[in-house]
């Protein structure tokens, strides 16, 4: 793709507040970013190592619970908060990781629809801690206060859009680093053949587990953002919808690409948006699982891939982007 | 990286696009609606949906207001507090309604709260029953469903009547199930009785038996049902089947005691339901002319029966912003806000008048709406002995 | 004591449900490798189609449930040769995210074609409780675990002694071989899934008029059908079986002596203590997980 069509490209992403007058398609682009960084981090579980989490919302809800928790009831700076939204899921990413040690495929899928299911119940049940289902409102907003300069608030959009669109590059050249690293190649070769990874030494676990645990600081980070961003967080974060968007950006937009969950994030916000606008509400979720299945009946290796002419003949590299 | 970049582009001119809000009647003023059309309460949603538009349509033949038409502009929730703040933000910033009516659930009202104050568009909220709704410090919450709270006060007068010692909680696990359980609790310890068993359930659950045996095995004389009339039913069906023989009291107003009755049987007989509006007997509401009217209207339409408990809401609801519209003298959202304030209409339910509640210079709106109680007796709604006197 | 027998019954009535669910979704993900998030929907498709036969057709009740029962499997049929017969080499998760998309589409429809106001169904039962010592019982819930037993027995005998059986099973243990052996692939693999959704359809004509019937029906019935399907091991017929009643009766013990609030948490940690402890399931032979 020549520079210009690049440096245009970026050039319309850098400025959209500017020229996206209508607040509402700007909230539409935030929240598509956060679920670029949800979706990202999905991938390098679904499509890097072949592993399917389907309870990657509870990554996302623990993230989101921990910076809300320690901003609303300790009163916190949000700063921390967010670190902290990165560092628990990630830990749990770690023992999810940890305790899969073997399990592969369905297995895996289970375990993780389990411990959401377990961290849902929880986020309910515990008022105590969460508030339970009366949730946790007046999260406050991201704001950079650095000593002796004025307090520059990130709470209108324009400014959380600039917060987003670095947090998902952020994410994007995590994720790019990681893909090109050994660690990268190594996982893989697990997803195409374990066994013969086995056999010349990669570590199934030890990877995996590596997976898990960026993947879950990732999409603990995009919970995090979502907190700061609509400021309210109550046990609905771990709704089960929520996994299956992820599922579905990643999948369709193109899995084991990084274009491609970007790619769906966006298409798959500003779709659903697009059909609460274009029909009433009695046909909008109908009419976007029929997209659903046709995406994929046409594209069945996802958009990016189905764009860049790939098809299901053609043996998928691990290269990037 | 760059066809992401090519992507994103591209997406970005679709939401452009899109961003032309479609030619509309410059005359009507509108009035933005969140329901849960979709989902587990898609019943709900629907019949207050069906309750505003009928309060639209009357309105509209009474030749609308300022002069214009209403225009409901109905959005779902899809019963997701992520949802109703983005049906928020499209309805402010997109259609430019000058106040809304929802959002049904608790967490999806707390949701849509914070847009509500950066844009400065006042809400009217027809049916979430949490306290922290009014005590958020949001000046533009107008609240004409009752909290929890005031729905124990609400029974506190006939608590003799019922004489409780002991009783048990089964209530759906959200906040209003829980609000119940505390508001309901508090009452009935000021008044020397005490709680037995406090049981959830999870909103979608289908078998109750583990809780009703549990409850069986108890003491209580009296079981405090609080969820949506799907579970009722299937609560009711089962303690039959367990042969639980408890005085039965079910909360929030939601029962809808004819679908029960359909619905259960012989396993709803005798039990007692708080309600706000009394569809079987219109004019021992307050403006016994105007609920009659909206009972034959509704059936007139061909909506189901059991839907008027929940109804009457959307019609409140869509009458009270209206009336704020018309008291600012112009469809302009601050103005409509402190029109609010000096609203005095009379509703379905009874006279709506907002107080305030909340933290001091930030309180938001909460009407004071009347609280009925009936019991299911051989087959029929009736309004028991001690409150049939009006 | 009396209240763990009427637990215990409790457990056992919702057990066969489950284990109903669970053996319908254990060939289709066992043996044909997919993940049907519409199983709940074939569940709920086959309640409504009941439903429709009672009100709308006036047929007989126990006439009803064949006649779900044949509507279930034929949706599935249709299911498979439309959408998963093209995407026969893809990888899972796409025809995953197509199984989403139906689940989506199905159950917006019924919510556009049926309202989303619950229905009850009329049966031919008495509401007076059964009374069995110091447990007792709705009759018509001891008809729905008789025709769940039934019905599973039924299938266990198909699959294990008919000619169609043996095709299944040896499609699914080496697919060329079969092939060699003269079985139509492309016709086993539809038969498979229509028998899923059929058992799934049984199973929400059965449950509809114990419970009630609403669009959002099916999406507890899927998690359950997942849980059980793991518990009982992947593909394993007779583990989703028992795994079924194991899962009721433990989830009705923990919400009676242990929590309601976290009812749902103990299928949860069971699924989590049976992965980590014995992978390919209570009641299977030790097999490969990976």
């Amino acid at each position: 793709m020549s520079a210009i069509a690049r440096g245009l490209g970026l050039l319309i992403v850098a400025t959209a507040p500017a020229w996206v007058w209508n607040p509402y398609h700007l909230h539409t682009l935030i929240m598509a970013g956060i679920f670029a960084v949800l979706a990202l981090s999905l991938n390098l579980l679904l499509g890097y190592t072949g592993q399917l989490s389907l309870g990657h919302a509870a990554f996302f809800g623990i993230g989101a619970y921990a910076t809300g928790l320690l901003t609303v009831k300790l009163e916190w700076s949000p700063w921390i908060g967010l670190l902290a939204a990165i560092v628990l899921p990630g830990a749990a990413g770690y023992v999810i990781g940890r305790l899969a040690l073997k399990l592969r495929g369905a297995y895996f899928v289970l375990l993780t629809i389990s411990f959401a299911g377990c961290v849902s119940l929880v986020s309910v049940n515990w008022m105590d801690l969460t508030n339970g289902p009366l949730g946790l409102p007046g999260v406050p907003p991201l704001e950079i206060a650095l000593p002796g300069l004025p307090v520059l608030s990130l709470r209108t959009k324009s400014a959380f859009y600039y917060v987003v669109v670095a947090a998902v590059a952020l994410c994007y050249l995590v994720c790019l680093a990681l893909v090109r690293s050994r660690v990268g190649r190594a996982l893989v070769a697990l997803r195409e053949n374990e066994t013969l990874a086995a056999s010349i030494g990669i570590d199934g676990t030890h990877y995996l587990v590596l997976a898990a645990v960026v993947s879950a600081a990732m999409a603990g980070f995009g919970g995090g953002l979502y907190a700061h961003y609509t400021r309210f967080v109550s046990p609905e974060v771990f709704l089960f919808t929520y996994t299956v968007t992820m599922v579905i950006m990643v999948v369709a937009g193109g899995k084991g690409t990084l274009a491609g969950p970007v790619v769906g994030a966006v298409l798959f916000t500003v779709l659903p948006e697009a059909l609460r606008a274009a029909t009433s509400w009695q046909w909008q979720m109908l009419l976007y699982g029929i997209l659903l299945v046709g995406v994929l009946f046409f594209m069945p290796e996802g958009i990016v891939p189905a764009l860049r002419g790939l098809g299901p003949a053609a043996r998928r590299r691990w290269s990037p982007s | 990286m760059s066809r992401a970049i090519r992507a994103l582009s591209v997406a970005l001119a679709i939401v452009f696009a899109l961003g032309e809000p479609t030619a509309q009647a410059q005359d009507a003023v509108k009035v933005g609606v969140i329901e849960p059309l979709s989902g587990p309460v898609a019943a709900s949603g629907n019949y207050v949906r069906m309750g505003a538009e009928i309060a639209r349509d009357w309105i509209n033949a009474k030749g609308g207001v300022l002069g214009r038409k209403v225009e409901l502009l109905i959005e779902d929730n899809k019963s997701d507090p992520k949802e109703a703040a983005t049906a928020a933000e499209k309805l402010i910033v997109r259609d430019k309604v000058p106040v809304i009516m929802g959002a049904w659930g608790s967490s999806m009202t707390l949701a849509a709260m914070p847009k509500l104050a950066e844009y400065g568009v006042p809400m009217v909220v027809e049916t979430s029953s949490a306290a922290s709704i009014t005590k958020q410090g949001n000046p533009w919450i107008f609240r004409i469903s009752p909290p929890s709270e005031m729905e124990a006060l609400g029974l506190e007068k006939y608590l003799k009547e019922f004489g409780i010692k002991q009783a048990d909680f089964l209530a759906v696990n959200t906040d209003w199930g829980r609000g119940s359980v505390t508001a309901f609790g508090d009452l009935l310890k000021k008044s020397g009785a005490s709680v037995g068993a406090v049981e959830f359930m999870d909103q979608s659950a289908t078998d109750m038996n583990a809780q009703i045996t549990k409850v069986k095995a108890g003491s209580a004389d009296t079981l405090f049902l609080t969820t949506s009339v799907e579970q009722i039913t299937l609560v009711l069906k089962q303690a039959q089947e367990q042969r639980l023989t408890r005085k039965v009291i079910t909360t929030g107003g939601s029962s809808s005691p004819s679908q029960l009755i359909k619905q259960a049987g012989a396993a709803a007989e005798g039990t007692y339901h708080i309600l706000f509006f009394l569809p079987w007997f219109p004019e021992a509401m307050p403006d016994g002319k105007l609920a009659k009217a909206f009972v034959d209207e509704w059936a007139k339409r061909g909506h189901p029966f059991e839907g008027l408990t929940e109804g009457f809401r959307g019609h409140d609801g869509v009458l009270t912003a209206v009336e704020g519209i018309r008291v600012a003298g112009k469809a302009e959202p601050k103005a409509v806000q402190e029109a609010l304030w000096k609203v005095s209409v009379m509703g379905l339910n009874g006279p709506i008048k907002f107080e305030k509640d909340g933290p001091a210079g930030k309180e938001s709106g909460q009407s004071k709406p009347s609280i009925f109680i009936v019991q299911v007796k051989d087959g029929k709604i009736a309004l028991p002995a001690f409150a049939a006197k009006k | 004591m009396d209240q763990l027998l009427q637990h215990l019954l409790n457990g056992l009535l919702l057990g066969a449900t489950y284990s109903l669910l669970g053996i319908g979704l254990t060939l289709v993900f066992g043996l044909m490798s997919v993940v049907n998030f519409a199983h709940g929907e074939f569940y709920t498709l086959g309640a409504y189609a009941a439903f429709a036969a009672l009100t709308l057709a006036s047929v007989h009740f126990f006439l009803a449930i064949p006649l779900a029962i044949v509507a279930g499997a034929a949706a599935g049929a249709i299911c498979e040769r439309v959408l998963l017969r093209p995407l026969r080499g893809q990888s899972i998760d796409t025809v995953m995210l197509v199984m989403i998309g139906v689940w989506i589409a199905m159950q917006n429809a019924e919510l556009l074609g049926w309202g989303g106001v619950a229905k009850s169904v009329p049966t031919p039962f008495p509401t007076q409780p059964l009374v069995l010592g110091p447990v007792s019982v709705a009759p018509l819930r001891v008809f729905v675990f008789v025709v769940s037993g039934g019905l599973i027995l039924g299938a266990h005998l198909l699959l294990a002694r008919t000619r169609l059986g043996r095709a299944m099973r040896a499609t699914f243990q080496d697919r060329e071989t079969a092939a060699l052996m003269g079985v139509s692939i492309e016709r086993i693999h539809t038969v498979t899934f229509a028998f899923g959704a059929g058992l799934a359809a049984a199973a929400g004509a059965l449950l509809g008029p114990v419970f009630l019937l609403y669009p959002s029906m099916g999406d507890l019935a899927s998690l359950k059908a997942f849980s059980v399907v793991i518990l009982g091991g992947l593909g394993n017929f007779a583990g989703a079986a028992l795994g079924g009643i194991v899962l009721g009766v433990a989830e009705e013990l923990g919400a009676g002596y242990v929590s309601s609030g976290y009812r749902d948490a103990v299928g949860f940690l069971m699924i989590v203590a049976v992965l980590l402890l014995r992978p390919s399931g209570l009641f299977a032979r030790a097999e490969r997980v990976g």
